[in-house]
């Protein structure tokens, strides 16, 4: 009789069932913790995942079904669990120090390097690499680059490339007698200084916001310091050893930051409130990623521009997430063979219906109108595929959650119009000791 | 003479009443008006919400706001979370509560006032100061993302403390006279709690369910630390979730949220505000 | 209140058992963890790769190093001041306004209770956007020619916003307290009062508040307490900000703790927020005999 008839004949009776249970959770706790999990049998992956957007769910679940179908003696399921606190990362890290690992996670940029660097993700470079067909190299340098590390492991698949763009509320525009600014892109006026202008005339004349980065808050200072890259301005050293918020560059950028809110083109900041969002069709300028046009609807008309350009010229910037392997993960080799799988060609081309991909074999029209069906092919082509390639990925730094609340306050002042000179050095005087480690 | 005297005396408490009443309506407004605000402003459209000039009541009528309520949130089963958690907080509260101020006010035992002395000491130990062991504990239990330790917390933790005071002192000036008599008929000792002081307790009852209610209710930072899934979150911590799925703020649904959550509580309250107050009133706080 | 003593005699055991769930969850859930937070503030602990290293008195030496610590007990303790202060003087002249019969008391009785049933998120919320710059607040400020400043943003207004929020939402408990303790005051001592002479503050300051003492004494207690306990309303209006004049010590710890991953640190905090909340505490416990006469 093979085990697995036995097991059957035996599972017919109730009580032979709990017996075996018995016998079998005895069994292995004998075998020391399972360590080699893939020993015994097909194991439960879960994931955890900022999104809690059904699409997203059902989309993620169809092909972790689609894996289980395929690897049942590896992997009996894939559960995908939405951390929603109110700060996802602090969800994430309160769960991971909690002991309760997922397999898997949607990591975000900001939080990458950090990530790594405490050694908290698994390498999976050999494992995408043993995958026939997975093509690595098709993933853009740029994109693949913060989450690597200087041996070239790979710590992540940065499943959303996300460029930022201007959006322009068309109707507000007209009704504040502006000109049409799509016009202006391609041109040497495509500028900050345009828009903004443009921005406070329309807050002038209707009472709407200006300019606004809906996800800026204080605490997520660094939404609004990214943009500074127009001005060359960056927060700190490429090493990460080096404060450079008191750089001439940032003093002029944050200079002109104030000036924008002293002049109405960007409202003033509101305790840690964030701005309104874009889809009230109540501000004029959002600067926000591709998947925000999601939640527009056909209430106004509204465009999808690239960044203008700054003093320092054109510069575009891509926040990511990526998903990654845990390495405290009792699972490892599955999640990771799950990993491969969830970011092959065919299913990335599947999750690039709602995250742009980092590979460069699906930047194209066809695949991101998916990804944005709002999108008209140009504004596709201009503000993302003629972007990513080049594009930088947000400041990032790997002790960045043990100084980000210092920035946070020495930047308040700057947002409530007190001196930017006194306001950057403070910065530095905070963070240097910790950047230099 | 008199009459004049009276007339004037009359005239001066009148005016007096008058300026009292003034007085009062200025003073109501903070306390009203943000609730009102709230309210009403569930009930404007996004971009009215910071319209100028400010006014209470919506231009455009619009239930916009609350037609994403409960779909960006599973809002109905957070509801029911907090709705559940909070009634049996309150329910435990006012037992568990009451058996110890009893003891501490009727019973002599060993070590009763070191005890005491060891339950006040501890209200000086807020959930903030020791969330990190009880974090590590929660989840080393594998409590994490449950509702255990909101329960747990507010009935058996520091915070527990004031419902026990406050047993305390009315069962400290609760007639000795009815005690004694029921003792003589035979009723032991915590038959004599259970049967006699226990029920007439009333106020004191109302006052702890009340303050367990709320610190139930209000309960945020636990919440915060503990829960992450939407279908496990209490209200407080839905309320603050009110985004759509870029992390963009959704004003009025928030707005509308938020006056979900108060308005039924408002309206119990106005309704059942004698016993609520007078409850209150009768803590023994009062010395 | 005549005899607080126990009976003799009473069943020892049935006391025990009575006491036990409360007394043993205070120490189970206080107590013991308080003891592992002063053990952890000796360790430098980094939960997220669950390295714990013993470190002595290191953490505190970085606390008062710290200029975020020290604009932090600053923060606190005048937000704890402001909302004792405040609170209190409102909670008594409420209580005092209301303390008579007249047409539509109860009314203005429940208005001044109803924040109590508010829940703090959907109040501090609703603050949010009214102390915003465009909000309700300048804007009804701006009817009158004023130009209100942007309370949660600007330093010098931040702190005491906060304190308006917290006070508002919870004055009304307070106020209930008082007018129970002021209608135990017999209206013939404050006739005799009257005829004597007496005027109504010096009646109010030397009969009311002498009566009122001990509820003062509790009331203030419990107060300062929950005021150093404040959390969500930093968390929802301000983030601590601006600078860090809203920092408050339980929001740094926490912001230390689950954002920094920093446990031994963020624990070092919470040993100095209950040594802040313990001195308080005592200060006015111990200074009681002065001016509360009736013993509590």
């Amino acid at each position: 009789m093979s085990p697995k008839e036995y097991f059957m004949r035996a599972t017919r009776s109730r009580g032979a069932a709990i017996a075996l249970t018995g016998v079998l959770a005895v069994s292995l706790s004998a075998c020391g913790g399972g360590g080699d999990s893939s020993a015994s049998g097909p194991v439960d992956l879960k994931m955890a995942l900022w999104s809690s957007n059904e699409d997203h769910l059902a989309l993620l679940q169809e092909i972790g079904d689609a894996y289980t179908a395929e690897h049942g003696d590896e992997v009996a399921s894939i559960t995908f669990e939405p951390v929603t606190n109110p700060d996802y990362i602090a969800g994430l890290t309160t769960q991971i120090a909690g002991g309760d690992v997922p397999d898997l996670a949607w990591i975000p940029e900001a939080s990458g390097p950090e990530f790594v660097d405490a050694g908290i993700l698994h390498d999976v470079r050999d494992t995408l690499e043993g995958v026939d067909g997975y093509d690595l190299d098709d993933i853009l340098p740029a994109a693949l680059e913060p989450w690597q590390d200087d041996d070239g492991g790979v710590y992540a698949y940065p499943f959303s490339n996300s460029p930022f763009a201007l959006y322009v509320n068309q109707d507000l525009l007209a009704a504040a007698g502006q000109p049409d600014v799509t016009t202006l892109v391609g041109t040497p006026e495509y500028t900050w200084a345009t828009i903004t202008d443009v921005a406070a005339a329309t807050n002038g004349a209707t009472g709407a916001a200006g300019l606004n980065v809906p996800t800026f808050t204080t605490t997520n200072w660094s939404a609004v310091t990214m943009l500074g890259n127009a001005w060359g301005a960056a927060p700190w050293s490429e090493d990460g050893a080096t404060c450079e918020f008191a750089s001439p560059e940032m003093v002029d950028y944050l200079t002109w930051y104030q000036d924008q809110i002293a002049r109405g083109a960007i409202p003033a900041v509101s305790g840690n409130a964030a701005p309104a969002a874009f889809a009230s069709g109540d501000v004029a300028f959002s600067v926000a990623q591709l998947s925000q046009s999601g939640s527009l609807d056909d209430s106004f008309e509204w465009s999808f521009l690239p960044l203008p350009a700054g003093p320092d010229g054109y510069h575009p910037i891509v926040g990511q997430a990526g998903v990654s392997v845990l390495e405290r993960s009792e699972h490892q080799e599955q999640a990771a063979g799950f990993l491969a799988y969830l970011t092959n060609p065919a299913n990335a081309e599947l999750l690039s219906q709602f995250f742009p991909p980092p590979r460069a074999s699906l930047l194209n029209v066809e695949t991101l109108s998916q990804a944005a069906p709002k999108l008209t092919p140009e504004e596709i082509q201009t503000a993302i595929i003629d972007v990513v390639p080049e594009a930088q990925v947000k400041p990032q730094h790997p002790v960045l959650s043990q100084f980000t609340d210092k920035v946070r306050a020495g930047l308040d002042p700057v947002w409530a119009g007190g001196d930017v000179e006194t306001a950057v050095t403070g910065i530095c005087e905070q963070i240097s000791p910790t950047l230099e480690g | 003479m008199r009459s004049d005297a009276a007339r004037a005396d009359r005239n001066r408490s009148r005016v007096t009443t008058i300026t009292l009443y003034a007085l009062l309506v200025v003073l109501s407004l903070p306390f009203l008006y943000p609730t009102l605000w709230m309210f009403f402003s569930s009930f404007k459209p996004a971009n009215e919400i910071f319209v100028q000039p400010p006014a209470l009541l919506p231009r455009e009528w619009t239930l916009d706001g609350f037609a994403q309520v409960f779909t960006a949130q599973p809002f109905l089963q957070q509801y029911g979370n907090s709705m559940y958690i909070a009634a049996i907080v309150t329910v435990s509260s006012i037992l568990l509560s009451a058996m110890a101020g009893y003891a501490f006010a009727r019973i002599r035992f060993p070590l009763r006032n070191a005890a005491f002395t060891l339950m006040l000491a501890a209200m000086m130990v807020p959930t903030e100061v020791t969330i990190i062991p009880i974090f590590t504990a929660v989840n080393a239990m594998g409590l994490n993302d449950t509702h255990w330790p909101l329960i747990i917390l507010p009935i058996f933790g520091p915070t527990s403390v004031v419902s026990v005071f406050i047993y305390r002192q009315h069962f400290l000036s609760f007639p000795k006279e009815y005690e004694e008599a029921a003792r003589l008929d035979g009723v032991s000792r915590a038959g004599v709690f259970f049967r006699i002081a226990l029920p007439l307790a009333k106020p004191a009852i109302a006052a702890v369910g009340i303050m367990a209610f709320l610190r139930s209710f209000n309960m945020y930072f636990e919440a915060l630390i503990f829960l992450r899934t939407p279908e496990n979150f209490t209200l407080g911590l839905a309320i603050t979730r009110y985004q759509d799925f870029y992390g963009e703020q959704m004003w009025n649904t928030q707005l509308g949220a938020a006056s979900l959550t108060v308005v039924p509580i408002l309206v119990v309250f106005l309704i059942a505000q004698k016993q609520f107050v007078q409850g209150l009133a009768q803590t023994g706080i009062k010395g | 209140m005549s005899s607080r003593r126990p009976r003799p005699g009473g069943n020892g055991w049935l006391g025990v058992a009575f006491v036990a769930p409360q007394v043993l969850g205070v120490i189970v859930l206080g107590v013991v963890p308080f003891i592992f937070v002063i053990w952890y503030s000796f360790n430098e602990w980094r939960p997220l790769t669950g390295e714990m290293e013993f470190i002595g008195l290191d953490n505190y030496y970085r606390l008062v190093a710290d200029p975020t610590f020290s604009a932090s007990i600053i923060a606190s303790l005048l937000f704890s001041a402001g909302v004792l202060v405040l609170n209190l003087v409102i909670a008594i002249s409420l209580a005092v306004l209301l303390n008579r019969r007249m047409k539509g008391i109860t009314g203005f009785r429940t208005i001044f209770f109803s924040p109590v049933v508010v829940s703090v998120v959907a109040w501090s919320v609703t603050w949010g956007f009214l102390l915003a710059p465009d909000g309700g607040i300048n804007g009804a400020l701006a009817i009158l020619g004023i130009d209100g400043p942007n309370w949660l943003a600007d330093p010098s207004t931040a702190l005491i916003s906060l304190v308006v929020v917290q006070v508002f939402k919870g004055v009304g408990m307070n106020m209930v307290l008082f007018l129970a303790a002021l209608q135990s005051v017999p209206e013939e001592i404050r006739e005799a009062a009257h005829l004597d002479g007496a005027g109504p503050w010096r009646s109010f300051r030397s009969i009311t508040v002498p009566m009122i003492a001990p509820t003062i004494l509790l009331t203030g207690i419990l107060t300062t307490i929950g005021s150093l306990e404040v959390f969500a309303p930093v968390q929802l209006l301000t983030g601590g900000g601006p600078g860090d004049t809203t920092n408050v010590l339980p929001f740094f710890l926490y912001r230390t703790a689950f954002i920094s991953q920093q446990f031994g640190y963020a624990s070092a905090i919470g040993v100095v927020l209950f040594a802040i909340i313990l001195a308080l505490t005592m200060l006015q416990w111990t200074t009681r005999r002065r001016w509360v006469h009736d013993e509590v």
